[in-house]
């Protein structure tokens, strides 16, 4: 996936933003003017920085309303799955519930969804499967955005050699496949974990942020500023913290939402496999893999939980959209 | 031979009785009428090796050298008894020294008759470590086996001085030690008899073969099939009747599934898994389920602290007790297993239903011996298994019986694959349990019996050593007759029930099935159709 926001590759340059000038045209732009020269003053004292004007921008986004909603909603199911079932998702009935349908009228109630090959619940593996994935796919993200972060800042910051060792090391990196160096650092553990697959992911993923930080610092350094700051006697640390990262940060944040229904994505794929997490977790990539035999009598053990993967995918990656429209100054 | 180390899916047993007289159900016009001279086909693949009898111990080639080849005795489909083929008797007074006569009247293919001396150069050149052949090991139970086939260098000599001949009609065997049932190994395909021209040119032979079997070579297509014809002048009590087999390579079982409802396959080998929910309504009369001389079971790690204690066989049994096997086998494993009752795989000569007693459901009484034994250790228990087998559903249901009945928590320990898995076991890296089994190489108890359970045996490997089970085991080999020898790997069982080294869970079933074109089609113990009894209608 290209970097939106390195400033080295060229394939993100914009038109000019013609949506925006119809815009003005259509209300006339005599009324714009008047609210502006209105409100100018109010304005200045505020200073509103990028941060206000993104968030300005997302509450009128019906797209991101959604995402947040649904995320929202995946993070309380991934925290008290309790709250929204009483079965236990490992309780196994062979006798009586093997591949047994869904009965469409128990709402929330343990057949609701049906039963697996196992005889265990689908709807509340479906709900207990959320926190695996969502703990991945935050964990393996914040990781990949310190790590890389850090790494992207000092290698734009310092430059010379510092710069070229780093991303050296970035280039190295870069050129081993997620999953496939995924599969390979997985099977040297014995016992997997939901730690060992963030893992896995955070060890390979922080390349991509590592880039991106570089790519930013290294146009923020330029700006007059930090030159100011420089001139006044800042230090390194207080120059990289408080003027740069503040205003380098945006196309990490954006990048790094993006990514993190990939990670999910990646620990279902891991997890299908058989190399991700392991009984006793439960997964929907575990649940999926078990369900692909039974596919032909029993279609709804396999449809469920790939519907909550794909839904919980769809909304990090909508958020991620939603947070990069705003952020983005081109866009402007 | 490590049956369980080898991926051989192809062999026993044989109470297909039933379904022999099925084919005729359907059709009032062809069922009795039949055509000799027509073939039919089966579902194979490409042989890995040459097709010479001491080199095939994987199915595509062995099941052609089987067709090709008869050696001295084989084992009767219905009851896996031994049968004398080309030997008119085999004599011992000490279960050591083998005297075989053979019948007159055998020929090869190309017309040389059958002597003793092609049964002892084939043998003696099957064994010799510079041929390197795949089963040499089965002569390793014949005197000067070492000579012929040292752990390292080369070999002092060419020929096994166990081997004698005698005349054109009799040899000797000498065994380096007693072995009440070594007519029962004498069965399998290595030890078939050479023609004289096999030894000019092995590795020509091998794409050519020349036997003695009820079917002659006619053409290896390489990767797409084998043709055989029935050989007019065989001498052996099961004579074709049919025209011959030709042996078609699928890479999938599911287009040989496709070919077989479409009457482009007459016989099958395995249907697929994705099938066998629903093979015996496609098929109707034509669907064949009949047991394999194979069991599978979970071995402990005896030899690990944690499982040697001297009450863990109670917490042994009582794991044993709370696995529904009825149910899983019915659910999970769709009906391709039989819950197991015993030691030894059903079909099998010896086989015993009941030996093991602690093979029944029963919570109740698995609660009382688990607190008796002292509980499992640490409360928790790891199954290894192999993942690329088809292992994961089973084993999650085992660990789901035993954690919802017992308390214990039971977790699947997935390895890759079945190599991983098997250098686990076999380096002693597993922690507390594992999945193992073994099919038959020959269908005799002792077979399941002294190669898994004696102390240090090959494929021994849980550890377990028991100088009962040794003694009782020692006994057994040095029994009088075959019979005696079964009797006493019977009472050798009963050990195991106490010990429990191993949970035995289930034998294994071949669900096949057969097109309209054939009829009278039964499974062996091996899993193979009885070749020489299909009948091609018309």
């Amino acid at each position: 996936m290209p970097d939106p926001f390195d400033p080295e590759n060229p394939t993100h340059t914009r038109l000019p933003d013609t949506h925006a000038l119809d815009y003005a045209g259509n209300q006339g732009m005599a009324v714009e003017q008047d609210q502006l020269l209105e409100t100018r003053p109010e304005k200045r004292e505020e200073a509103r920085s990028l941060w206000q004007d993104a968030w300005r921008d997302l509450r009128r986004r019906p797209i991101f309303l959604v995402s947040a909603v649904l995320i929202v909603l995946l993070v309380i199911i991934a925290i008290f799955p309790g709250l929204f079932t009483d079965a236990d998702p490992r309780h196994a009935d062979l006798v009586n519930n093997y591949l047994k349908k869904p009965n469409w009228t128990d709402f929330f109630g343990a057949g609701w969804f049906g039963y697996d090959g196992q005889g265990r619940s689908i709807y509340a593996r479906v709900l207990y499967g959320a926190r695996a994935s969502i703990t991945v796919g935050i964990c393996v993200t914040l990781a990949v955005a310190i790590t890389g972060g850090l790494a992207g800042m000092v290698a734009g910051y310092f430059g010379g050699w510092v710069d070229a060792l780093i991303s050296r090391l970035v280039d190295i990196f870069f050129g081993i496949p997620l999953l496939l160096g995924a599969l390979v650092i997985l099977n040297a553990f014995t016992h997997r974990t939901v730690w060992s697959v963030v893992f896995a992911l955070a060890f390979l993923g922080w390349t991509q942020i590592a880039r991106v930080m570089r790519g930013a610092v290294l146009t923020v350094k330029q700006a007059d500023y930090v030159t100011a700051a420089r001139a006044l006697g800042a230090g390194t640390r207080r120059i990289m913290f408080r003027h740069i990262l503040p205003n380098a940060v945006a196309p990490v944040i954006v990048v790094a939402t993006i990514a993190l229904g990939g990670y999910i994505a990646a620990e279902a794929t891991l997890s299908y496999l058989g190399i991700g997490l392991q009984d006793p977790t439960i997964s929907w990539g575990i649940d999926i893999s078990s369900a692909q035999n039974v596919i032909r009598t029993a279609p709804y053990a396999l449809f469920f939980p790939a519907a909550a993967l794909s839904i919980t995918v769809l909304a990090f990656i909508m958020l991620g959209d939603a947070v990069r429209d705003a952020l983005d100054p081109k866009l402007r | 031979m490590p049956g369980a180390t080898r991926v051989r899916w192809v062999l026993v047993s044989a109470t297909a009785v039933a379904l022999v007289a099925s084919g005729c159900s359907s059709s009032s016009s062809g069922s009795s009428s039949s055509n000799a001279n027509a073939t039919f086909t089966y579902q194979s693949g490409e042989p890995q090796n040459p097709l010479q009898p001491a080199n095939a111990n994987e199915v595509n080639g062995g099941r052609v050298i089987q067709n090709l080849f008869r050696g001295l005795v084989d084992y009767d489909p219905s009851n896996s008894q031994i049968r004398m083929q080309v030997a008119e008797k085999i004599d011992t007074s000490d279960s050591q020294t083998f005297t075989v006569t053979l019948k007159s009247g055998w020929t090869f293919h190309d017309g040389t008759p059958v002597k003793a001396k092609n049964f002892v150069d084939a043998w003696n050149w099957g064994a010799n470590v510079k041929n390197n052949q795949i089963n040499s090991d089965w002569f390793s139970d014949i005197q000067g086996y070492a000579d012929v086939h040292p752990k390292s260098g080369n070999p002092a000599t060419g020929q096994m001085s166990g081997l004698t001949v005698q005349d054109d009609t009799h040899f000797t065997i000498k065994l380096a030690n007693k072995v009440s049932y070594f007519e029962y190994k004498l069965g399998y395909p290595a030890f078939s008899p050479l023609p004289d021209g096999f030894f000019n040119d092995p590795a020509g032979y091998g794409q050519k073969p020349i036997g003695n079997g009820p079917y002659q070579f006619v053409s290896w297509d390489h990767n797409s099939q084998i043709v055989t014809k029935a050989y007019p002048n065989y001498q052996g009590v099961d004579k074709p009747k049919n025209g011959g087999v030709v042996f078609k390579a699928y890479t999938t079982s599911e287009a040989a599934y496709a070919d077989l409802q479409s009457n482009n396959l007459d016989v099958m080998d395995q249907v697929p898994p994705s099938a066998l929910a629903s093979y015996k309504t496609d098929l109707g009369s034509r669907a064949i389920d009949s047991p394999q001389g194979a069991i599978q079971s979970i071995g402990f790690t005896l030899y690990q602290p944690d499982w040697s204690g001297a009450n863990l066989n109670k917490v042994r049994q009582a794991l044993s007790m709370a696995i529904d096997r009825d149910t899983i086998t019915k659910t999970v494993l769709q009906g391709s297993r039989k819950s197991a009752t015993a030691f030894v795989a059903e079909g099998v000569a010896g086989y015993k239903s009941g030996t093991c007693t602690a093979c029944k459901l029963d919570v109740a009484q698995a609660k009382t011996l688990l607190q008796e034994g002292g509980g499992v250790p640490g409360n928790s228990l790891k199954i290894t298994y192999n993942a690329d087998g088809g292992h994961k559903e089973w084993v999650d249901a085992v660990c789901n019986n035993i954690r919802q009945n017992l308390g214990v928590n039971c977790v699947g320990d997935p390895k890759p694959d079945f190599k991983t898995a098997r250098a686990a076991i076999t380096g002693h890296q597993i922690d507390g349990a594992f999945r193992t089994g073994w099919v038959q190489d020959y269908p005799l108890n002792a077979n399941f019996l002294a190669q898994v359970y004696r102390t240090g045996a090959s494929s021994n490997d849980t550890g377990y050593s028991s100088p009962q089970f040794d003694q009782l085991a020692k006994q057994a080999d040095e029994a009088a007759t075959v019979q005696d020898s079964e009797t006493g790997y019977q009472q050798a069982e009963g050990v195991l029930a106490q010990d429990m080294p191993q949970i035995p869970l289930w034998y294994y079933r071949t669900n096949s099935g057969f097109s309209t074109k054939v009829q009278n089609v039964s499974f062996d113990s091996f899993g193979n159709p009885v070749w020489t009894a299909v009948q091609v209608k018309g």
